[in-house]
């Protein structure tokens, strides 16, 4: 079982409390299995009792974590940068769940259809790459953005769009297939000789980093999320006067481990950033990390992005996410990329 | 009570609970089940280990408001069910485990913060709100609970104020009964109460003391108004370090006697210097580790803390270990607490909490670190007294075994056995059972030999309080189903 690379994970989270308070979905839904420690004595009993891999109620648990990294994070803090990797023994079980065949039938379906979309098409020349997927997508308002700060910079690009790089299959279990997909992409970026890829989505930045990495696949291209793109480009903006809230990235904060150039980019353009809610090592992402909640469960998600909307009184949210974006917008609350921020602020 | 999902009795107590607060608030899973089967109690985690199953709740219920615990006990009074109220879940002393199967009041749903009144400084919260969350709730209102437990992080005020917790700043602030203003209860009967308003008035005997530290046997505590306090200017922290824990002592007594406000006291014996300190701290010594802070406005807080080092100095430390040891401690005080610095399995540990007037607490640390060491020569014993008072000091004293033994039945009666022991040794040299973590199911039997004749008075009110014995049987020494 994938689970017994995480026998340390288990034995250290099984019974520890100490990061329970950053638990999202511990929160929303209030229940004692939503958090490590939960989900650890999930792992472990499924260690010691393989048979309770069919588990329906435990199978379920495992698929509704938001996989934030707070928690991660948060012991990171008290080890020197080496916590414990509870994301790791949480995407280990979902490869073991799958494997067993005992994977909802939804997740089945969605990797079915997110493994379908592992195609990629190029527009525009230049050196630089920009990729948008399906969450920027959906937000075309990102990519217009884009285009306009690009336009400012005087720089010339090219677009690709398609569907998945391998993340949404790795987040549910399906490890080899991710694996798959992403020799697939790689493939297709190496062979247009372009020099930096720049991508939108935090969770399309942490697979092409952190991902593939781990997959050894190289990318003959330097990564960039839009954020470090944007601020590399030096524009000037107008001053600001209005005060915003700025929702770190679960990919960008926790994954990527405090990647600087979203701070960096704000800073250039001169927002007044306020805190958001009461402090700053919670996820208010509404399961970014977990990249289609919504789609595995979406009285969930909901749940998430109504505590940060209890949780914040900023008038205008900032996020590195068109996750995050899209997801409490839909809970009413008034969001944008850093890209739209940065572009309404030439 | 353990009732099959198949039986017919079970699904109409369940339809009922769910009239109660909700389909989306009663759960029954597997998962949820797991995680309420063990706590931080050392006897359930080590059956967890070794794979059995520990006793599971029959329902999970997450109340939402005052009035619907109020219907879940209604409920379980007219089927007489097993009701155990869980926090955090974070307890070390099994309070709050189903052992009797029945319904856990899961009481994380009620977290709202109800009022930050700066007129008074107080807030007013529901008792499921996570202590750190309350913490930062206060702090972005300006001011603190100053409530700053290990747990702070997992455990809910609930918790806190069912077993009487503490804090690490409690010398100044106090225990958690200290900062308690008033409280709202639900009875096991299902009434709802409110003690007065005012922590201090001649009206009567406390009704507010008589539930603090009640364990979930005698009611819900459902809302509490707390104190809370400006975040003070300046915070610093000094360590010293002497020969032995007597000198020590010595010089940590006469800080109180002083009269001086430290806000934190921390003495580490010996063997804990050796292997705590030098672990999380890097400081690596022999002898006692003497640690305190005071806080508040920064001139009051240099002039205290110059007086305090002087009485140190003048009781012959071995070393003088300055401010930044001091606040190497203050900055890693969680730290202790994480794996892997914290004890855990294949170890078998137990804090050993009491507490004692200054005239006697060094006989109750000889008399348990002897019989541990004597009956059980393979275990460690280390300790450290956490909490000052004017008149004594609180001792955190473990006992770590490297292994337990595999089997069990054998590791649960190792264990039980040394409590037993410890225990009974420091009630007999003027110690009490625990002095913040609470009674539970751990020490429940050792409750009769504490009180003598005055159990009957717990036993009477517990009786009129709950006449079906549904309230958390079987903990705190009271009986069981």
């Amino acid at each position: 079982m994938h689970i017994n690379q995480f026998t340390e994970v288990i034995s250290a989270c099984r019974f520890c409390f100490m990061c329970r308070h950053l638990s999202a979905v511990g929160q929303a839904g209030c229940r004692e299995a939503d958090t490590p420690r939960g989900r650890a004595l999930i792992a472990d009993s499924i260690r010691m009792h393989p048979e309770k891999i069919a588990d329906a109620d435990f199978v379920d648990t495992i698929y509704r974590s938001d996989l934030a990294g707070s928690n991660r994070f948060h012991c990171d803090g008290y080890h020197d940068g080496k916590g414990y990797d509870e994301v790791g023994l949480q995407l280990a079980l979902r490869r073991d769940i799958v494997e067993a065949g005992t994977q909802p039938e939804n997740v089945k379906k969605i990797a079915d259809e997110f493994e379908k979309t592992a195609d990629w098409k190029v527009e525009g020349a230049g050196d630089v790459l920009y990729f948008t997927d399906r969450y920027s997508q959906s937000t075309p308002e990102i990519a217009q953005s884009f285009a306009k700060l690009a336009e400012k910079g005087a720089v010339k690009y090219r677009t690709i769009s398609g569907g998945c790089i391998g993340k949404v299959l790795r987040v549910l279990g399906y490890a080899d297939r991710s694996k798959a997909v992403a020799k697939k992409f790689a493939a297709f970026i190496n062979g247009l000789g372009a020099k930096t890829l720049v991508v939108s989505n935090p969770a399309a930045y942490d697979t092409l980093v952190n991902d593939y990495k781990e997959y050894g696949i190289e990318l003959k291209v330097k990564v960039m999320h839009s954020s470090e793109f944007i601020a590399n480009l030096k524009l000037a903006y107008k001053p600001i006067k209005e005060s915003v809230g700025y929702i770190e990235s679960d990919f960008l904060k926790n994954y990527v481990k405090n990647y600087p150039y979203p701070a960096e980019l704000l800073k250039q353009i001169g927002a007044k950033c306020e805190p958001i809610g009461t402090n700053i090592e919670e996820s208010y992402t509404a399961g970014e990390a977990a990249v289609v909640l919504p789609l595995l469960n979406p009285t969930l998600t909901g749940q998430l992005a109504g505590q940060v909307a209890k949780s914040v009184d900023n008038e205008l949210l900032l996020t590195a996410s068109p996750y995050t974006r899209r997801t409490l917008s839909d809970a009413n609350l008034k969001v944008l990329t850093l890209e739209e921020f940065a572009a309404q602020s030439l | 009570m353990q009732l099959a999902k198949d039986n017919y009795m079970y699904q109409m107590i369940r339809c009922e609970l769910v009239d109660a607060v909700g389909k989306e608030f009663v759960n029954s899973g597997s998962a949820d089940g797991l995680g309420h089967s063990v706590d931080y109690y050392w006897i359930p985690e080590m059956w967890h280990d070794r794979g059995l199953e520990p006793q599971k709740p029959d329902f999970v219920v997450h109340p939402g408001s005052t009035e619907e615990v109020a219907k879940v006990m209604k409920i379980a009074n007219q089927y007489k069910i097993p009701v155990t109220p869980w926090g955090g879940g974070s307890g070390s002393q099994g309070g709050a485990l189903p052992i009797y199967g029945g319904i856990i009041l899961d009481m994380k749903r009620m977290n709202k913060v109800v009022e930050i009144d700066t007129r008074t400084l107080s807030v007013t919260c529901e008792t499921g709100i996570n202590a750190q969350h309350l913490e930062w709730a206060v702090e972005k209102a300006g001011y603190s609970t100053m409530h700053f437990p290990a747990s702070i992080a997992c455990a809910t005020i609930g918790g806190f104020l069912a077993h009487r917790g503490t804090g690490v700043l409690s010398t100044k602030y106090g225990k958690i009964e200290d900062m308690v203003m008033s409280l709202e209860v639900v009875t096991p009967t299902g009434e709802i109460i409110n003690t007065l308003p005012v922590p201090r008035h001649a009206s009567g005997p406390d009704l507010t003391m008589l539930f603090l530290g009640s364990e979930g046997t005698l009611g819900v505590m459902t809302k509490v108004t707390l104190k809370i306090h400006p975040v003070p200017e300046a915070r610093k922290f000094h360590a010293f370090l002497f020969p032995d824990m007597h000198s020590a002592m010595t010089a940590g007594a006469g800080l109180m006697h002083s009269r001086l406000q430290p806000c934190a006291i921390r003495l580490y014996d010996g063997p804990e210097t050796a292997k705590l300190i030098k672990r999380v701290l890097g400081i690596d010594r022999e002898g006692a580790y003497l640690v305190f802070g005071f806080d508040g406005p920064e001139k009051i807080v240099d002039l205290q803390m110059e007086r305090a080092c002087e009485i140190c100095r003048n009781a012959n430390p071995k070393e003088d270990l300055g401010t930044k040891s001091g606040e190497a401690w203050w900055n890693n005080r969680y730290k202790f607490f994480y794996p892997p610095y914290m004890f855990h399995m294949p170890q078998a540990f137990g804090t050993l909490d009491t507490v004692a007037t200054f005239g006697k607490i060094e006989n109750v640390y000889w008399a348990m670190k002897n019989t541990v060491e004597t009956n059980f020569p393979e275990a460690t014993f280390i300790g450290h007294f956490s909490h000052w008072y004017d008149w004594g000091c609180m001792l955190y004293a473990r006992f770590i075994f490297e292994k337990a033994p595999e089997d069990p039945a054998e590791a649960a009666a190792l264990y039980n056995r040394v409590w037993d022991m410890a225990i009974r040794a420091a009630i007999k040299e003027g110690g009490v059972i625990n002095e913040h973590h609470g009674v539970g199911l751990k020490l429940g039997r050792l409750m009769k030999e504490l009180y003598g004749p005055a159990m009957h008075v717990l036993e009477d009110i517990k009786k009129q309080l709950d006449p079906n014995n549904i309230m958390n049987p079987g903990k705190m020494g009271f009986k069981g189903v």
